[in-house]
């Protein structure tokens, strides 16, 4: 009836996001284990009404919350409760749309299945790294579909990756408070920073918790628990310390800055130097994931911010 | 016959009396026939002697003679005449010798005339006689012509005579000769003879009527006998009629003792003709309902019928009323405004007046508390309200925060979701209201009872949404199809408002009472306690800082109870603030949290309270108990305190801080932490009795 549907969306919350390979569409995972597909353009145009900015389909994707969401040139894929899917954008539009495939990495345990925190494309590969709640990395062969390694080192689950490209390595943060590095092809850790150990960064109050990562082949910044640090990873020492006081949950490089977002309405826009240079608010008290639209159609740089109340928030245009 | 010949006489008599006098002076004429023989004889004593010679003379030489003489006497007389004027001695003699002659003359035309005379007699006579002949014969011929006349018609009148018998309808022949005894139809005789036979005929039609005329005395008889009979039993049943009353007053008692009111169904039914048209559409379906399907519900009615008789005086009576109150008005308004207000509210009551009569349903529920509905139509305003009153088998003790729960004016709002009863459902009173300058009908409801929009439907009146329509009558079919879930939905209302009556006197004392079927529902040490229970009003939840989302999102109405819980442990207070929907418990309540422990967390800066509040409140499917759900709040608030413990004792230790964990944690979780936004375990497993994610 009204009134649960009312308490269901005002407590949905929304943990993923990802923009499709045209920038026209925006698919999010919510917390009951929907995804639900915008459209940018008829939501962003300057005659967007309020009907324009609900959801063009929703349908019911998994059984638990979507945690991650990522897209390749084609396809959508969507891990949440320890599986991952792989939905064609093409169809997606479409009313009853089917998964391509599910695959599930081989799990230690099978008391409880653990979640999928984190995807992670490796172009150069054709792989893709799930990561999650049994503390290891598993690689997967996107053509063949089998896992090829699984990289375990973590002590607690992993929150998220991040791709170092030129090596190519792979940053995973977790629960723990690491980070740590391995290396793709050896299937090694090569690097491991803890945080917490850290006295600039470390907060005890908030715990030791890692909740995100960003990697600019050189430069990591991370935030969670610890405050938000950039790093140099050569030498894993923490250089600028920015002053946010809440964990954040999502931090991105894009172009010369650093953007983050996390408790607090705001998606906050920092120089390297640690200045905050702006902080555009959202709807949303919260905020768990941040996409960037790449495609050069939209000129605007498109955020999503994601948390509650049904909308995904208004896509905030920065630029 | 005889005056007949009487009066020829008297003609005879009246023609020849004149010769017959200057005939015979001295004769005596008498008038019958008798006395013309006597004169006859008379004649024929004094004879004339002309009569003698009358019948020797001729007459046709007297009468030459007559003519001689005449001339004679002329010539004489004019021989007279000359002499006398010649004068003269001797002329005296000759006129004395003519003298003589014309003396002479004269004795011969007298004897002439008696001649005649006698002569004219005799033939009237004879005329007489013969005349008298032929009238005693004419006489006898009309005689015998008017005895033929009068035989003729006597004979007509035999001929035409019809007897009697004739018109006797007889039996035919055959069947005559069929039925009749021998000894009256006698046949050999009869067939011969029609006169016999008639008169068979007719000896058995008397005989026939005869028995016929016994049998019909008999008949009378009987028929006598059988209406003395009709008139004993008739009085005896009327006798009997005042004994029946009397039996019908003595077995009210035992149709109490059986439940089978009659006398009382009947007197009812009597009372239901004077109830308005919805009332009895009420009336009428509220009655089937509970004989057919509800045997809990029952149906009165109340009020005065002498008042309902009052109403339907003719229209002119209410004419004449308004033309006095015009009266009345075109006084007043001379004088001041007071009265003027005290006219308005006088209109004002008139046109929200009720009618004298009102039903009352009354609804037992199974734990013996009743549901005591009362009914009332509004004549002016055609809507009908109710009121309603909860009575239980036991006193209540009112806890001090259930006070709206059961309170008449509260506890129907909102039986169907969004009917509460404030606005009048009838488009076209808004015109009406506006005449009498009454705002809404809100304001009225306590007194007159809520118009909710069942009410209105199980009476039958259908108002089409926001269109006055001046004539909307009673419907049964309307009522029919409502009424059963409406009685449901009444009684499901008390009871669950009665379930909540209980459970807020037990929380107002600390204690979450859970029944033993929902204990499978929370692990067996639950630390946690509620130390508070009690009512909010709508506008403090409003100035909440917690509550924006539920404000915001349109739950939080006029029409609902608010409540604040306060659950603690420890140092850590978690304050609830809770909307309990009028249509609890199949809407379920609200609860948002503000936790007050190492800060103050609420659902916009912690993620875990907001997982908190979708676990009581998105998930409150597991926590209905077994139907009819009265447990769900009391879950609800059981499932918070565990909430609490899990949160408190999950919460991750600070290593900077010195000192053990304030709440070392005794729950078995598998993981504390789970997924990006690092949620706490706080599903509960049963029976295993470990707490998970979900």
């Amino acid at each position: 009836m009204e009134v649960f549907q009312t308490l269901q969306r005002l407590h949905m919350t929304i943990f993923s996001q990802s923009v499709s390979p045209c920038g026209k569409f925006l698919a999010a995972g919510n917390n009951y284990g929907q995804i639900a597909v915008f459209s940018l353009s008829a939501a962003l145009s300057s005659e967007a009404k309020e009907e324009s900015k609900k959801p063009v389909v929703t349908f019911q994707a998994h059984d638990g919350p979507v945690y991650s969401m990522v897209s390749t040139d084609r396809h959508l894929l969507s891990a949440g409760d320890g599986e991952v899917k792989a939905w064609l954008w093409a169809e997606i539009l479409k009313k009853g749309c089917k998964e391509l495939w599910r695959r599930q990495p081989p799990y230690r345990t099978s008391l409880e299945v653990p979640e999928i925190n984190a995807l992670l494309l490796v172009p150069k590969e054709n792989s893709l790294i799930l990561a999650g709640g049994d503390c290891q990395l598993h690689a997967m062969d996107l053509e063949t579909g089998a896992f090829t390694r699984a990289l375990r080192g973590h002590t607690d689950y992993i929150h998220c990756l991040a791709l170092r490209e030129r090596s190519p390595e792979v940053l995973s943060g977790g629960e723990d408070g690491a980070v740590r590095l391995w290396d793709l092809r050896t299937a090694k850790e090569v690097q491991t920073i803890e945080v917490y150990k850290h006295e600039e960064c470390s907060r005890p109050h908030n715990g030791r918790w890692i909740g995100c990562l960003a990697t600019d082949s050189d430069w990591m910044v991370c935030g969670g628990g610890p405050a938000l640090t950039l790093w140099h990873l050569r030498s894993s020492t923490p250089t600028t310390i920015f002053p946010m006081r809440a964990p954040q949950k999502h931090v991105t490089f894009y172009q010369d800055l650093i953007l983050s977002a996390g408790q607090g309405r705001c998606v906050n826009q920092w120089q390297l130097s640690g200045e905050l240079k702006a902080q555009v608010p959202g709807s949303s008290p919260g905020l768990l994931s941040l996409s960037l639209n790449q495609q050069p159609a939209a000129p605007e740089c498109k955020v999503g911010p994601a948390r509650g109340c049904g909308d995904p928030g208004r896509p905030v245009a920065c630029g | 016959m005889v005056r007949r010949r009487q009066s020829i006489c008297r003609r005879l008599w009246s023609f020849g009396d004149v010769a017959s006098l200057v005939c015979c002076r001295d004769s005596v004429r008498t008038i019958c026939p008798q006395n013309i023989c006597s004169l006859r004889a008379h004649m024929e004593g004094k004879y004339y002697s002309e009569e003698a010679e009358v019948d020797l003379r001729d007459p046709g030489r007297d009468y030459e003679l007559y003519k001689y003489t005449c001339q004679e006497l002329q010539r004489l007389m004019a021989e007279i005449q000359d002499l006398k004027s010649r004068g003269g001695k001797d002329v005296a003699v000759e006129i004395e010798d003519r003298r003589i002659q014309s003396c002479v003359h004269f004795m011969t035309l007298k004897k002439l005339n008696r001649l005649a005379h006698i002569r004219l007699k005799k033939g009237r006579d004879q005329t007489h006689e013969a005349k008298q002949k032929v009238d005693a014969y004419h006489l006898q011929l009309q005689n015998l012509l008017y005895e033929v006349m009068h035989l003729q018609k006597e004979i007509t009148k035999c001929l035409e005579f019809k007897s009697k018998h004739e018109e006797i309808d007889l039996v035919s022949l055959e069947e005559f000769y069929k039925e009749a005894p021998p000894d009256i139809s006698k046949a050999e005789v009869t067939m011969g003879d029609p006169h016999q036979q008639t008169l068979a005929r007719l000896d058995w039609e008397l005989e026939q009527r005869k028995r016929l005329a016994e049998k019909y005395r008999e008949c009378l008889s009987n028929k006598e006998k059988i209406l003395k009979e009709i008139e004993v039993k008739k009085e005896y049943l009327s006798s009997l009629q005042p004994r029946l009353n009397s039996i019908m007053q003595a077995s009210l008692p035992v149709q109490e003792y059986l439940f089978m009111p009659f006398d009382q169904a009947h007197k009812q039914y009597e009372t239901a003709r004077h109830l308005p048209p919805p009332l009895y559409v009420l009336f009428v379906q509220a009655t089937a309902y509970g004989q057919a399907c509800d045997k809990t519900l029952s149906v009165a009615i109340e009020g005065s019928v002498d008042e309902a008789k009052a109403l339907f005086k003719p229209p002119e009576d209410s004419q004449d009323d308004e033309s006095d109150s015009d009266a009345e008005e075109e006084q007043t308004t001379k004088r001041r405004r007071p009265t003027l207000g005290v006219q308005l509210d006088d209109k004002r009551k008139e046109m929200l007046k009720r009618h004298p009569l009102s039903v009352m349903l009354d609804l037992k529920c199974k734990d013996d508390s009743v549901l005591h509905l009362t009914f009332y139509y509004l004549m002016n305003l055609n809507i009908m309200t109710v009121k309603a009153k909860v009575t239980t088998a036991t006193e209540l003790i009112t806890p001090i925060s259930a006070g709206d729960l059961l309170s008449p004016d509260s506890v129907l709002s909102c039986l169907y979701p969004g009917d509460h009863g404030k606005k009048t459902p009838n488009p076209a009173n808004q015109y009406q209201f506006d005449k009498v300058g009454i705002l809404t009908l809100r304001d009225y409801v306590l007194d007159l009872g809520h118009p909710y929009l069942w009410v209105q439907k199980l009476g039958g009146l259908h108002f089409p949404k926001e269109q006055p329509q001046h004539t909307v009558i009673a419907d049964h079919s309307l009522s029919a199809s409502h009424m059963e879930t409406t009685m449901k939905l009444l009684k499901t209302r008390v009871q669950s408002r009665l379930a909540l009556h209980k459970q807020f006197a037990s929380l107002e004392h600390g204690i979450v009472p859970v029944t033993s079927d929902c204990q499978y529902l929370f692990p067996a040490k639950v630390v946690s306690r509620l130390v508070k229970w009690v009512t909010i009003a709508h506008e403090d939840y409003m100035e909440l800082h917690f509550t924006k989302d539920i404000v915001e999102a349109g739950l939080a109405g006029d029409t609902n109870l608010y409540y604040m819980a306060l659950v603690e442990r420890g140092t850590a207070k978690l304050q609830a603030a809770v909307v309990l929907n009028p249509g609890y418990s199949s809407i379920p309540p609200i609860f948002q949290l503000c936790l007050n422990w190492k800060g103050e967390k609420t659902n916009s800066n912690d993620d875990n309270i907001r997982a908190m509040e979708s676990e009581v409140n998105v998930c409150y499917k597991e926590l209905c108990g077994p139907r009819p759900s009265h447990q769900l709040l009391t879950n609800q608030l059981q499932r918070l305190c565990v909430l609490l413990d899990v949160y408190l004792e999950t919460e991750s230790h600070d290593d900077s801080v010195e000192g053990p964990k304030e709440f070392p944690q005794e729950k078995m979780c598998l993981r504390l932490f789970r997924g990006p936004s690092r949620m706490k375990p706080f599903k509960y497993n049963h029976p295993q009795g470990f707490f998970s994610h979900r």
